[in-house]
């Protein structure tokens, strides 16, 4: 035992006088101090999430100790390995010392310095609460219990987990690039591991949690639907998951402490025997074979050593490859290249499925997955040996030789660059070969070498060099190649944090380059100037530190900054003219990239954005309830260029004054500054304008009379100049111009500009967001929930684009004409009224048109597809045909003759329903179905989804309140619902729902404000998607499919068209009709349900507790089945109350496997108590049994409704 | 070829002063330069091999100012350090074809007959595809003395040549040395005497960063005949009691028993018998007279 003290207070002194020990614990306690000193530094997802709570802190701490498995495989494995590093282990095996006392000394030593290192976490949040400058909004203070908890549960478990495998390893390899490579591996494997989950978006939560040994999985599965107060509240239970968790790994643990005690062999001999006999006979085996050699040396030949230009190229190749040989002789660089090849093949092998629904692999689907997954290899490998490539001849020694050869420093120093590149080419190369591999594997044959090769070599491979350079340079001028190495990686981390705070701008952020996006429609399009262009910048400022580092390189013995400034002095008349005509490049394209994103373009970054959003609440949102009139024409004349991306014409609008009062001013908001020249027909002058012409005021000389028309007149366009930095608009392409109303006037406040963000709101002193109008409200119910400027509109227009385009807008074409070498197009709607919601739309398009034949004529399908997606042109034709065929039987006839689907550039991932034309973004077009048993065709439920909206929204539409969201995207989501279970089946309905309820939980728990009932919804997607199909599905299991479309069908003939005639505005419908026209068609048994999943939030916690089988009589079964039942009402913050019990829930037996389920029995219980048990009589051997067995009601843990069946 | 050195110094940022005004004339020659360690030898070498500038002082090489003009020196220059290392996973064929292309052999026909003979020259021939770091120290210090000598240098700084070494490649090393063509400067520091005895013409002997000591051996030998004087003891005891008594030069062990060597310009009686002088007396004594000062 003194052996043992001896052994652990050595390794203890010895820890506390190194520096290492120091910079671990300064990196956690300044990562800590600044997670919650430092908005936004590391974010913890929800607002209302405390920064320094149960939730925060635990998340803070599994990230930590997972990047920290780094510092713990150095820790646990230097203390073994330095012994054989330094080659003391021959001093102390030779010494009377036990195995116990010095495995075991060195190994509690290094836990405890690990503690200590790692304990600057806890110490780190503790300050952090502390500093007054921190978001006390967000931060409970003294609650040193949280942290201390979360560090026992997490890097605790994990120092001892992997600290002890580690030096387990290390006890057992005793090789140094084995520990290296034990902490790389097992980080990547789990990085790899990571990507197959998220990439499937698997469901599963248990075994991926309870095997998860580094805690990502495990915090995610024990905290997924944790609302607000249960983050800020809860700790990491010790029990159910995470406790099976934390048990198996510290049992690993211990497991690898007991191997490397049983096996670690204690003498000298047996830790060297293997190698040092290798390495004896290799040394006898090249010494004998000389042979008897004369003793008298022969003359060495005459050679003619020259020294030209030539011989400087010769050089520079030789060197070149010298360095490229190294390079790939070294096994930590195959071991990188390895790891990136299975990261990037198990990217290119999900690339594009997600979610069970999935996308053709196309290239930039591949290349985003493959690149992405390979990006921090490449720079891994740059940094890495870059500072390996500057410091290899002084690190072998070799240094003596090789600067005294006759090579000048210029070429010394571009070897290194060119090796480097050589190298990152030929990652580049695999990286390519493994897309087009994956693709291939896919079953997808279309390869776009061209878009790899512009990707890859043309603008990643630039990136690439910005950072050798970068790397090659710091590790030059920095004397030590790991605190270089340090300055790279803080510059990596440096700038998201920095771009998090508004330091976006692509002039000063090293090596960046404007977000762009490639699209098949246009491919790299209008990016490229801003792509080249700050690539050459930064690749002229990196080259012009190359240069700096070849005067800066040192050579020779003495590397003292004098002598290094001596040598740079006298290579300086060669270098300084390549220096400046680098620096001028460098300036001549900044001062370009600066005329372009800062002088003909406005430069805003997201938070100068922000507070243009600000200011107009601030000044305006008082005229939120001033009376305007309300647009009931639109007539516009539309001129697409899309080969400048710009587009100009004329509108006309009527006005109306359909309030009982005259109005005089009139406001026109002009969100995209796209409105220019605005003229009534009657004399008016303008009263004010804000700064960019954001918010205008104008005052008619005579008021509007009630019921008074009036003719608005004005210019529209955009025309965009040279490139921006970032924020290019996405509605302007070359190919797939998409812009929409929000281009036109806007008449009146629009508080649909206004920021959401909780966050930014007070950073901005906003107060909090202002809330929709409460049902009833005499303005809201009188305001149209999509426009509030109109009611329903006529609409004409004619537009036109180039002539190799298709320009497209809602209306039937009145005719189509060419002139000037465009093509000009006339459509109308004629008679039909419309919402003002409208379109423009123009592309290269491949046309794919179908006829459906419906109650009040024939309707056109048409679909417009960028020739290069043909693949889900029939499943969108024959989606929109099923879909017509069940919303006119089971709602209203479609009240267009057309139904148009459009595709336009990814830059915008969304569909979108205007009057009989749908805008579909290209994700659409590349949707693919695999196994139908399997995979949900999201194209075909999107397109019927669009469809349905063609009734829920473009023919009923509620009131701007709160709620009537819902009544149009809750119910576009039923209807496309069943339209996809009338192809797929109730199966796929089942799939669907799971991942609907899993989407509604996350997104509650998500929750920045706080959860309304459905039909309270104001802003919140997760409620009116998600939890929306599921409570009218849900709904539909209770009193039928034909029963709720009913009440739909009810419903809509009473309120459509709402407001479409008359004089004044009157009243849009809202969900207080909704919820009536479903009761109407409820039994009264089941009203409660109605008040339970619209009017409230209600969870129910169902579970079945055992069940039993027994042979009975006539070869039947029977199952005594006991479950539980419980139902939980919540409030908006999650804090939720038991509620009583008097519900049908089903229940259910089955056979077949989890999952494969087949129904023996399923009927509606009704419970009164929490606990019930049933006696079921089956036909057939049953497997399972339980409650709510399909999950169609909203519980939390869905997977405990059922359980086997065991047999008595 | 003649390298003037002239007031030669280096005082390292730690203060210790390596170099201290030292001058030497080194002629188209094997020049020995014997010293012990530290006795700024490698220093030296270094600075004359390009590879560190002194504070203070010139070295001319044919009228090249080796301090200035730096490339011009390289070109001429074949140089072997003390310690070095090598890429380890390089062959020495593959290194020693760089080394030849770095030295401007450009003709690879030239290239491949000068490596291989090289190879050949010092016996690693058979271990030529082998990676450089599984050679053993010999074998290593064997490829170092190679790569010096490619592209014909006309000045060979070779610092400690023989170190590790065994006895028959020694010789051929001394040989290899001996055969290099006329017109070519080549300094050999080492403090082995044996070395400079076999094989240099003249030679320099330089401690604490000052020349002691520069000629021809033979007339240095010449210089002391008469004047060593031996003795053999058996104890210890009687060992020290010399010490006392005289200025011992050097005391080896033959059989057990020490034999001690003293100088003195007349017999010292007491039983010691004269003895031939050899290039470790001049070596001994001139330290010692230096120590003395």
């Amino acid at each position: 035992m003194a052996l043992f003290w001896e052994f652990f207070s050595f390794e203890i002194k010895l820890r506390l006088k190194s520096a290492s020990t120091y910079v671990y614990f300064g990196i956690w306690f300044f990562i800590s101090f600044l997670s919650i000193a430092a908005q936004d530094f590391l974010n913890p997802g929800n607002d209302k999430i405390l920064l320094n709570g149960p939730f925060s802190t635990s998340g803070l701490y599994t990230i930590l100790s997972f990047f920290g498995m780094l510092v713990m495989a150095a820790i646990f494995g230097s203390s073994i390995l330095r012994d054989f590093q330094q080659n003391t282990y021959q001093l102390i095996f030779t010494k009377p010392i036990t195995k116990f006392a010095y495995l075991g000394g060195r190994w509690a030593g290094s836990f405890v310095t690990a503690l200590l290192c790692f304990s600057g976490m806890v110490i780190g949040e503790a300050l952090g609460t502390l500093a007054p400058w921190a978001d006390h909004v967000r931060i409970a203070p003294g609650h040193l219990g949280w942290y201390l908890h979360a560090f026992l549960a997490v890097p605790v478990v994990q120092i001892f987990f992997l600290g002890s495998l580690f030096f387990a390893v290390a006890a057992l390899t005793r090789k140094l690039f084995v520990m290296y490579l034990q902490g790389v591996v097992v980080f990547l494997v789990y990085l790899i591991v990571n990507v197959i989950f998220a990439a499937t978006g698997s469901l599963e939560h248990f075994w991926s949690a309870i095997f998860d040994p580094v805690g990502l999985r495990l915090l995610d599965s024990v905290t997924r639907y944790w609302t607000v107060v249960e983050k800020n509240t809860l700790q990491l239970p010790w029990s159910g998951i995470f406790l099976y968790n934390r048990l198996i790994w510290s049992s690993v643990g211990l497991l690898c402490l007991i191997a490397a005690y049983l096996l670690f062999p204690f003498s000298v001999e047996a830790l060297t025997a293997g190698s040092r006999a290798r390495k004896a006979a290799r040394d006898a085996e090249l010494e004998q074979t000389g042979g008897n050699r004369s003793l008298v040396a022969a003359r060495l030949p005459v050679v003619h050593p020259s020294f030209s230009s030539g011989t400087s190229w010769s050089q520079w190749v030789s060197l070149t490859r010298l360095r490229i040989n190294d390079i790939l002789h070294e096994f930590p660089f195959w071991g990188i290249v390895g790891a990136m090849l299975v990261f990037v093949l198990v990217n290119g092998h999900f690339a594009g499925r997600r979610q069970e629904n999935n996308v053709y692999p196309v290239t930039f689907q591949m290349l985003q997955v493959v690149e992405g997954g390979s990006a921090l290899f490449f720079l891994i490998i740059a940094t890495l040996y870059a500072g390996e490539l500057v410091w290899r001849e002084r690190d072998t020694q070799w240094a003596g030789i090789h600067d005294a050869l006759p090579v000048r420093e210029s070429i010394d120093w571009l070897s290194k660059l060119s090796a480097l590149a050589v190298i990152e080419l030929l990652l580049l190369t695999i990286v390519m070969a493994s897309g087009i591999f994956s693709q291939t594997i896919a079953g997808y044959y279309h390869y776009e070498l061209l878009q790899y090769f512009k990707q890859l070599y043309l603008i990643t491979f630039p990136h690439i060099l910005i950072f050798t350079l970068l790397a090659l340079f710091l590790q030059t001028v920095i004397g030590n190649k790991f605190i270089a190495h340090g300055v790279v990686i803080g510059l990596f981390v440096l700038t998201p944090i920095l771009v998090t705070h508004g330091w976006e701008n692509t002039l000063y952020l090293f090596g960046s380059t404007p977000d762009y996006t490639y699209s098949d429609m246009n491919g790299y399009g209008h990016f490229v100037p801003a792509i080249f262009w700050s690539i050459v910048y930064w690749l002229s400022i990196s080259a012009f530190l190359g240069v700096v580092s070849i005067a800066l390189a040192a050579r020779g013995a003495d590397d003292s900054w004098a002598s290094r400034f001596r040598l740079a002095g006298r290579r300086a008349p060669r270098l300084v003219p390549v220096a400046a005509c680098f620096l001028l490049v460098a300036i001549g394209s900044g001062c370009w990239f600066f005329y372009n994103a800062h002088v003909i373009n406005e430069y805003l970054n997201s938070k100068a954005q922000r507070e243009i959003q600000a200011r107009y609440e601030r000044d305006f949102k008082k005229y939120e309830n001033l009376p305007q009139p309300k647009i009931i024409a639109v007539d516009a004349n539309i001129d697409i260029f899309p080969e400048r991306r710009a587009f100009s014409g004329t509108g006309h609008f009527v006005l109306e004054n359909k309030t009982p009062g005259p109005i005089s001013q009139i406001h026109i908001l002009n969100r995209e500054q796209s409105v220019t020249n605005v003229h009534f027909d009657r004399p008016f002058h303008k009263v004010s304008s804000s700064p960019r012409d954001l918010y205008t005021i104008y005052s008619l000389e005579q008021p509007l009379a009630p019921g008074e028309k009036l003719n608005l007149n004005f210019n529209v366009g955009r025309t965009p100049h040279g490139f921006m930095d970032g924020n290019e608009r996405p509605e302007l392409a070359y190919s797939g111009t998409f812009f929409d109303a929000g281009y036109f006037p806007a008449i009146g406040y629009d508080a649909r500009f206004e920021l959401t963000d909780p966050r930014r709101r007070r950073e901005l002193h906003l107060g909090p967001v202002s809330e929709l109008p409460h049902r009833g409200d005499p303005l809201g119910s009188r305001t149209n929930l999509f426009s509030q400027d109109a009611d329903w509109i006529s609409f004409r227009t004619v537009v036109s684009t180039a002539d190799d385009q298709i320009a497209l807008a809602p209306g039937y074409l009145q005719r189509d004409w060419h002139s000037d070498g465009r093509h000009y197009y006339e459509y109308d709607m004629g008679d039909v009224k419309i919402e003002n919601f409208f379109a423009y739309v123009s592309a290269r398009y491949h046309l794919k048109q179908d006829v459906y034949q419906g109650v009040s004529g024939p309707v056109n399908i048409e679909v417009y597809s960028a020739p290069a997606h043909p693949y889900d042109v029939d499943d969108m034709i024959a989606s929109s045909k099923a879909g017509l065929a069940y919303y006119e039987k089971n709602f209203s006839p479609f009240q267009f003759r057309q139904f148009r689907i459009l595709e336009f550039p990814r830059y915008r991932l969304f569909a979108q329903s205007f009057p009989n034309t749908v805008p579909f973004s290209e994700f659409g077009f590349v949707g693919r179905v695999i196994d139908p048993q399997k995979d949900i065709d999201l194209t075909y439920f999107v397109t019927a989804h669009e469809l349905a909206h063609q009734w829920w929204g473009h023919q009923l539409v509620g009131g701007r309140v709160e709620g009537s969201n819902m009544l149009s995207e809750s119910l576009a989501e039923y209807s496309a619902l069943r339209v996809m279970q009338k192809k797929y089946g109730d199966d796929q309905m089942r799939k669907f729902l799971k991942h609907e309820l899993d989407g509604y939980l996350r997104g509650r728990a998500a929750e920045s404000r706080h959860e309304p009932p459905l039909v309270l919804v104001q802003r919140e997607p997760y409620v009116w998607y998600q939890k929306g199909s599921l409570v009218l599905y849900g709904l539909s299991d209770y009193i039928g499919e034909d029963k709720l479309n009913l009440a739909l069908r009810n419903f809509l003939l009473q309120y459509r068209y709402a407001n479409a005639t008359g004089e004044q505005s009157g009243l849009y419908p809202d969900t207080r009709q909704f919820v009536a026209a479903l009761r109407a068609q409820t039994p009264p048994e089941l009203q409660y349900y109605i008040t339970d999943a619209f009017e409230s939030i209600v969870l129910y916690d169902n579970k079945a507790l055992s069940a039993t089988v027994s042979e009975a009589p006539n070869k039947k079964y029977k199952v005594t089945l006991t479950v539980q039942a419980r139902k939980l009402k919540s409030d908006g913050n999650g804090v939720e109350t038991p509620m009583p019990m008097n519900d049908f829930i089903d229940v259910g037996v089955f056979t077949g496997k989890k999952d494969h389920e087949k129904v023996l029995y399923l009927k509606k219980e009704k419970f009164t108590a929490e606990k019930q048990t049933f006696e079921i009589m089956v036909d057939e051997m049953p497997t399972r049994a339980g409650i709510d067995p399909q999950n169609k009601l909203i519980d939390r843990d869905a997977d405990d409704n059922t359980m086997d069946a065991t047999k008595r | 070829m003649a390298l003037i050195i002239t007031g030669l110094s280096k005082t390292y940022p730690n203060g210790v002063k390596a170099l201290k005004n030292l001058s030497l004339t080194v002629g188209n020659c094997m020049f020995g330069l014997l010293g012990p360690n530290g006795a700024g030898k490698s220093t030296l070498m270094r600075t004359i091999a390009t590879l560190q500038d002194p504070d203070a002082g010139e070295i001319q090489l044919d009228g090249v100012d080796v301090l200035k003009d730096k490339t011009a020196v390289r070109k001429l220059l074949g140089y072997l350090p003390q310690e070095f290392g090598v890429y380890p996973k390089i062959s020495a064929l593959a290194m020693l074809q760089h080394l030849a292309v770095m030295k401007g052999i450009t003709n690879r026909t030239e290239r491949n007959q000068m490596v291989d003979a090289l190879l050949n020259q010092t016996n690693l021939w058979s271990a030529r595809k082998k990676p450089l770091g599984t050679y053993s120290g010999g074998m290593k210090q064997r490829f170092g003395i190679a790569q010096a000598l490619l592209a014909n240098p006309k000045l060979i700084i070779v610092d400690e040549p023989t170190a590790g070494l065994d006895p028959a490649e020694r010789n051929r090393f001394l040989n290899l040395l001996s055969g290099i063509g006329s017109d070519v400067t080549v300094i050999l520091s080492t403090h082995i005497v044996e070395d400079v005895r076999e094989l240099c013409p003249r030679m320099a002997i330089i401690a604490n960063g000052e020349l002691l000591l520069e000629g021809v051996p033979a007339e240095t030998l010449d210089a002391l005949k008469g004047k060593i004087w031996s003795k053999v003891v058996a104890t210890d005891d009687e060992l020290r009691a010399l010490e006392t008594n005289f200025h011992l030069l050097s005391t080896h062990l033959a059989g057990g028993l020490h034999e001690v060597r003293i100088y003195s310009e007349s017999n010292p009686g007491d039983a010691f018998l004269p003895v031939a002088s050899d290039l470790e007396d001049v070596y001994f004594l001139n330290l010692a007279r230096h120590a003395k000062n």
